[in-house]
């Protein structure tokens, strides 16, 4: 980690972010177009500019596709309200679980804090197991299941924090501290599911992580509450940089070291939990997006952030697309397709970091 | 700030913690534009004195008023209007550039949604070039050597621009250039009056050639104040610190320096704890000399092998009085030398191993250790990513990599090893907190 990072000029960079943004669309629009196999690119191209456009361009989104004109209806059905909300879930999860892992990979000042490796999705899902299990607020599924895949994953992350500040807040400490917390949730959701059969087809679900749920009402309850505490999240860089000295540097410069890391503890846990909430354990895509956006744009938590979900965003949808592309028709697991990327990768950290630093207290 | 408002008062503070009394009745007042250098052995208070300022530390008794307002009524971004910090070292994780790492500094002056201004750049390449780092400003953090980097953090605290500036042992880390580079900027800074200083300074030859006044603590409690000629004493240091010293004056500053002849008591323990013990530290080449001088500063029995005679381990490790093994110069180790060596592992209630350089010479080292491993609890200070301390060949690796199989504990840093030491040495119940500064969150 020399200063190569930072010979990357402020222009390239700017060029770069351009870039992906620009790669970004084009990924989102050919993704929507990913699945059906006789569905051709260029109706569904047509049916989303028609949608989008508010039906001024395309007024007869099937022309010319050679669909007949009475299922053209459904295969704007298709694409508008399957395909894409499925591909906007994944850029939110992505965005908010990459953002997560920006801000935890911060507050612990280590590069392997990864909401699902520290257990905090695993607690969401607990939450959300025991809301169906004992069918409690089932009428307002929409807000209470996210309310509890919360609590659930806050009080991983609190537990987690206490632990993280005792003397033995190493590395190894605080990985196995979520690897165990993990464990003993999965434990406690099997002994759940044991005893109350009904529930657990969704339950499994949310082991298994996947974007089946997505319709545009998700969509927008997701979006909402990703935006609000995400941009309340992103606020933080500043402190999440100068925390990186160490509190009593930080304190010193005039950072609440203390209270700024329950708060971005607390905003992690919930954007967390909104991942959680509608798709399940997804993991590695907090783990793997903040390294390359500091990879390729510095260390500077305030781009850090915004940029780690930008690339969470992108990471979750390729899954997602590649899922499609590789087992067509079939609905395997997001989960897998995320830790196919996340797992080597995470090992070559452990590897690097073995070989340069331990995290210390203070 | 009127000028009879002083920059820091400090009255009647006391801080225990647990059973050991860190200050005690402490009284201070530093006027605006002063450099003090705040001296004393470990343990004797004055990192707990400088948390206390920062607010890092509430006093048990007492008050402390930073220009006129009590410490605990300002908010911590107040604080960081009136002081800035200098520590001994900072954790350095992210290879930030030079200028920007300085910009954090900038950060009592920003509200959440503020980005940087042309102001807080001027600010910063401004004091870049006073701290002489200007031509590195785009430079990584991580590029830079380890004199450079203090300044840097110098800059970091400047760029607060606040009145008041802490320094805790700012010149542990530096060679005799790099120190007096960095105090002599530091003294410039106040005698131009835009700074008061309070520096904790473990050298007393350097705090009377910098400082204006100096203030002795001993045991929490203030027990000398006054300008350089008036404090240092002989008699002052057999009492303070137990060391045996000619004080000579300087003939061309006239200002008093020390020559320490030995030590009055051997190895006189910090405040509130028993000389534990003895901790064997394997080095050679300069590599363990800061980790012996931590350990003997902490009050620990402290031994050392197998050292070549006119190695920088060697002499430091006569100069404060710590029995050693030691072999001629260059030659590679006799029998006899490792006979020694092993009887001083021996009887060593831990081990740390510095991160030396291993050559044909003192392989010897590493495989005398291996047998002592498994009895007395071994701590290994990794070596550094970026350079092989490996001479032999690969020999010298398996060697380290075999004690990590008998079950050496592997540790960062020296401070991380004598944490390590300490929780190995002491009972339970005592708490393993660094003297002198509470355990760290």
């Amino acid at each position: 980690m020399r200063s190569r990072l930072t010979a990357v000029s402020r222009r390239r960079r700017g060029l770069l972010a351009v870039g992906l943004l620009g790669g970004g669309l084009v990924l989102v629009f050919l993704s929507t177009l990913i699945g059906l196999p006789d569905i051709a690119p260029r109706l569904g191209f047509q049916i989303l500019v028609h949608q989008l456009s508010g039906g001024r361009l395309f007024p007869a989104s099937c022309a010319g596709t050679g669909v007949a004109p009475g299922d053209c209806s459904k295969y704007t059905f298709i694409v508008w309200d399957l395909y894409l909300p499925e591909v906007l879930l994944a850029l939110i999860v992505g965005a908010s679980l990459g953002l997560a892992g920006g801000a935890l990979q911060g507050v612990f000042r280590n590069p392997l804090a990864d909401p699902f490796l520290l257990g905090i999705s695993s607690g969401g899902t607990l939450g959300a197991a025991i809301l169906y299990v004992y069918r409690i607020g089932e009428a307002n599924a929409e807000l209470f299941l996210p309310l509890f895949a919360f609590v659930g994953a806050i009080s991983t992350g609190l537990v987690i924090l206490a632990v993280a500040r005792g003397r033995y807040g190493s590395v190894e400490t605080l990985l196995l501290t979520g690897v165990a917390l993990a464990n003993l949730l999965s434990a406690v959701l099997s002994l759940v599911l044991l005893y109350n059969p009904i529930g657990s087809e969704q339950v499994t679900f949310w082991l298994l992580g996947g974007l089946q749920l997505a319709d545009w009402e998700v969509d927008g309850l997701a979006f909402g509450s990703v935006l609000v505490f995400g941009t309340v999240l992103c606020l933080y860089g500043r402190e999440l940089n100068l925390l990186q000295l160490g509190s009593d540097v930080a304190q010193s410069a005039g950072v609440d070291a203390p209270q700024v890391r329950l708060r971005v503890l607390l905003l992690s846990s919930l954007v967390t939990a909104v991942a959680v909430a509608f798709t399940g354990i997804i993991g590695f895509v907090g783990l793997v997006s903040p390294h390359i956006v500091r990879r390729l744009f510095g260390s500077d938590y305030r781009i850090v952030l915004p940029g780690a979900a930008v690339f969470g965003a992108l990471f979750l949808l390729s899954a997602s697309d590649i899922s499609y592309l590789a087992f067509p028709g079939s609905l395997l697991p997001l989960g897998i397709f995320t830790a196919f990327a996340g797992v080597p990768f995470f090992l070559y950290l452990l590897y690097r970091q073995r070989r340069s630093t331990t995290m210390g207290g203070g | 700030m009127k000028a009879d408002v002083p920059a820091v008062k400090v009255a009647h503070v006391g801080v225990t913690f647990g059973t050991r009394v860190a200050l005690n009745d402490v009284d201070l007042r530093v006027d605006p534009g002063e450099f003090v250098a705040l001296t004393g052995p470990n343990g004797s208070g004055k990192t707990t004195l400088l948390r206390t300022l920062l607010g890092f530390q509430e006093p048990d008794e007492g008050t402390v008023e930073l220009f006129g307002s009590s410490v605990e009524s300002l908010s911590v971004r107040e604080r960081a209007r009136r002081v800035a910090w200098v520590p001994q070292s900072e954790p350095q994780r992210d290879d930030v550039p030079l200028v920007q790492y300085v910009l954090y500094g900038r950060y009592p002056f920003h509200g959440p949604l503020d980005r940087d201004t042309e102001r807080d750049r001027e600010v910063a390449m401004r004091i870049l070039e006073e701290v002489g780092l200007a031509d590195r400003a785009s430079d990584g953090i991580l590029s830079i050597s380890g004199g450079e980097r203090q300044r840097a953090i110098l800059a970091r605290a400047l760029a607060q621009e606040t009145p008041l500036l802490l320094l805790d042992e700012p010149t542990t880390h530096l060679d005799i250039g790099h120190q007096l580079d960095l105090l002599s900027r530091v003294r410039t800074l106040a005698r131009e009056g835009r700074v008061t200083v309070i520096a904790a300074l473990h050298d007393l030859n350097l705090a009377a050639r910098y400082a204006d006044r100096i203030v002795v603590l001993s045991r929490g409690r203030r027990v000398a104040d006054g300008g350089p000629r008036e404090v240092l004493s002989e008699d002052l240091l057999a009492r303070v610190w137990g060391v045996d010293a000619d004080l000579a004056v300087d003939t061309r500053s006239g200002l008093p320096y020390l020559l320490p002849r030995r030590l009055v008591v051997e190895n006189p323990p910090a405040s509130g704890s028993l000389a534990l013990g003895p901790v064997h530290v394997v080095g050679g080449g300069g590599a363990a000399a800061p980790l012996l001088r931590l350990l003997v500063d902490e009050g620990l029995r402290v031994t050392a092998g197998a050292l070549h005679l006119l190695d920088t381990d060697a002499e430091t490790a006569e100069s404060l009085g710590v029995v050693a093994a030691v072999e001629g110069p260059f030659a590679p180790l006799s029998p006899e030398t490792r006979a020694r060596h092993r009887v001083l592992l021996g009887e060593a209630k831990a081990i740390v191993v510095a991160p030396f350089a291993v050559g044909p010479s003192n392989l010897a080292n590493l495989e005398d250790l291996r047998a002592f491993v498994s009895r007395t609890p071994t701590i290994v200070i990794d070596a550094p990513a970026d350079r092989s301390l490996d001479f032999t060949g690969g020999a010298a690796t398996a060697a380290r990599e075999a004690l990590r199989a008998a079950g050496a504990t592997f540790v960062a840093d020296s401070t991380a090893a004598l944490r390590a030491v300490q929780s190995v040495l002491s009972p339970p119940t005592r708490g393993p907190g660094t003297v002198g500064a509470p355990p760290q969150g």
